[in-house]
């Protein structure tokens, strides 16, 4: 059987048991409720739901500016001066080891429960790794085009406009894609620890009252956001695939950063 | 030499700065020292949580549950990259099915857990077990893969027997690549395990963070945050500073 084939089956055949073992009383309704009944929960409640989501959907927003903005501005400044570079970047992964969660009620106390404290959190969440990779991912770029773009007689900003930003696309995209992914998990997560509104906080009302039909329908939107927002970027890179400077190392380079540095949880 | 001394003491000199700045921000009002107290103090009240017995026995809580998740997914999740490294059919199936798994917030999955396994030493580690379980997947198969195919084949045609190439082939070349799987799971391993406390616990030290913050006990709050953040830090340097005495098998 072709290995395609096989994975869609097994995809369906998942897709049928979360539909059957709940019926069939395999597994409890309260730990797995019926696919069906799931989505007719989502849809009997979609005011509620669509409510969470554009709360949800303006605080990822938000955060996305300032954690991609701040991470890649920051990461191509560090990223392309060789002395900070040493000096700073090692730090940087350090701090990465560091579960940014605990951080959440620092930001509730000085910013209180509203979008602030999640657009604070998820900001930062989403910062270190974007930077991380941007700044690694400007390294890749071909020494020698810069070289040439010198002797040449360009000046600073010509090879900042000509050669260096159109060369960082990848990595720049790559770093969104991390940072973005990130910043969804930051928001979710901190509406679900403690807020007052958005789908985390859905999750997390509908949990403490076991209604585990709503439960699941916010599970699958969240879903359904990052999916959204993955497909999203890889449009991007597909349109800007022509700026690319064709150079397979470069690809390669930010296929492995954006594979070394992941979501946290 | 010269050189990585006056590396070493720009690091120093950047971190003994930050904490000076925040020292001055709150000794001198700039902030209000109630909701950011000075880093003197909350070393000071670190000193003193240590002392304290419940604060040892949440510590030793976490620890128990993040090793625990840690000795479960390791073995399972080595086991599956090992297999889709070597087995192509089964990596053709699976990988962007974990892929796709490996893109999506694991976080969201917190409630299920905790319908489940109730609020437990079982939902924790569960919900680190799963948290960890893609990322030591993907990175074991990486570190297979990193094998060259030429030493395999060398040591094939000199009948080197199963075992021998496991341990003088595979484990040599991959073993700096899995030091590095494993330091980046037990990151997301700490990170999973510590959310899983802070969302929904009776104990841990996440659990403690939370309080604290819902309190308004900045002080306790702060030094908990540097507490972790120093156990994460620490780690993560030793398990670093192996990989680079291992670094020499690098092929």
């Amino acid at each position: 059987m072709k290995a395609s084939t096989l994975r869609w089956l097994i995809v369906s055949i998942l897709i049928a048991l979360w539909e059957i073992l709940p019926r069939a009383g395999l597994i409890p309704e309260l730990f797995l409720p019926p696919l069906s009944v799931t989505l007719i929960a989502g849809f009997a409640d979609a005011g509620e739901y669509g409510q969470a989501l554009l709360v949800t959907l303006y605080e990822v927003g938000l955060s996305m500016l300032f954690a991609c903005g701040g991470g890649i501005l920051l990461g191509a400044v560090i990223g392309s001066l060789p002395r900070p570079r040493v000096l700073i970047m090692p730090m940087v992964s350090s701090l990465y080891a560091v579960p940014l969660v605990i951080l959440y009620p620092v930001f509730t106390v000085w910013l209180g429960i509203g979008p602030e404290s999640k657009i604070a959190f998820a900001s930062i969440y989403g910062f270190l790794p974007t930077m991380l990779a941007t700044a690694a991912g400007i390294q890749t770029i071909d020494p020698q085009l810069l070289l040439a773009a010198r002797s040449m007689g360009a000046t600073l900003s010509q090879r900042l406009v000509r050669v260096i930003l159109p060369a960082a696309i990848p990595t720049v995209l790559s770093g969104l894609r991390v940072g973005g992914a990130l910043v969804i998990v930051g928001v979710v997560v901190s509406e679900m620890l403690i807020s007052s509104a958005g789908i985390g906080y859905l999750i997390s009302r509908y949990r403490t009252i076991l209604d585990s039909p709503h439960v699941f329908a916010g599970v699958l939107l969240v879903l359904a956001m990052a999916v959204a927002f993955n497909a999203a970027i890889r449009w991007i890179e597909r349109k800007c695939a022509i700026w690319q400077t064709g150079t397979r190392g470069a690809q390669a380079a930010a296929d492995d950063i954006s594979g070394a540095i992941q979501p946290a949880t | 030499m010269s050189d990585r001394w006056t590396i070493s003491l720009g690091r120093i000199a950047i971190v003994l700065a930050l904490f000076a700045l925040w020292e001055t921000l709150s000794r001198f009002g700039v902030v209000n020292s109630r909701l950011l107290p000075s880093a003197s103090d909350t070393f000071g009240t670190l000193a003193d949580l240590l002392q304290r017995s419940s604060v040892r026995s949440d510590l030793a809580v976490t620890a128990t549950e993040v090793l625990t998740a840690f000795a479960l997914a390791v073995p399972f999740g080595g086991l599956i990259g090992f297999l889709i490294a070597e087995n192509r059919y089964f990596a053709d199936v699976v990988k962007p099915l974990l892929f796709f798994a490996f893109s999506i917030p694991k976080s969201i999955f917190l409630p299920m857990f905790i319908l489940v396994f109730g609020v437990g030493f079982s939902q924790k580690v569960g919900f680190g077990f799963f948290s960890t379980i893609f990322i030591v997947i993907m990175s074991t198969a990486t570190a297979v893969e990193s094998v060259r195919v030429e030493y395999l084949t060398v040591a094939r045609s000199y009948g080197a027997t199963r075992a021998q190439t496991a341990w003088r082939v595979y484990l040599p070349s991959m073993l700096p690549v899995l030091l590095e799987a494993l330091r980046i799971s037990m990151i997301f391993n700490l990170t999973g395990v510590i959310l899983a406390e802070m969302y929904a616990s009776r104990d841990g030290i996440g659990h403690q963070i939370a309080s604290w913050g819902e309190n308004f006990q900045m002080k306790q709050l702060l030094a908990g945050v540097v507490m972790v953040a120093a156990i994460a830090i620490a780690f993560n340097e030793i398990i670093r500073w192996v990989e680079t005495r291992c670094s020499h098998w690098r092929t």
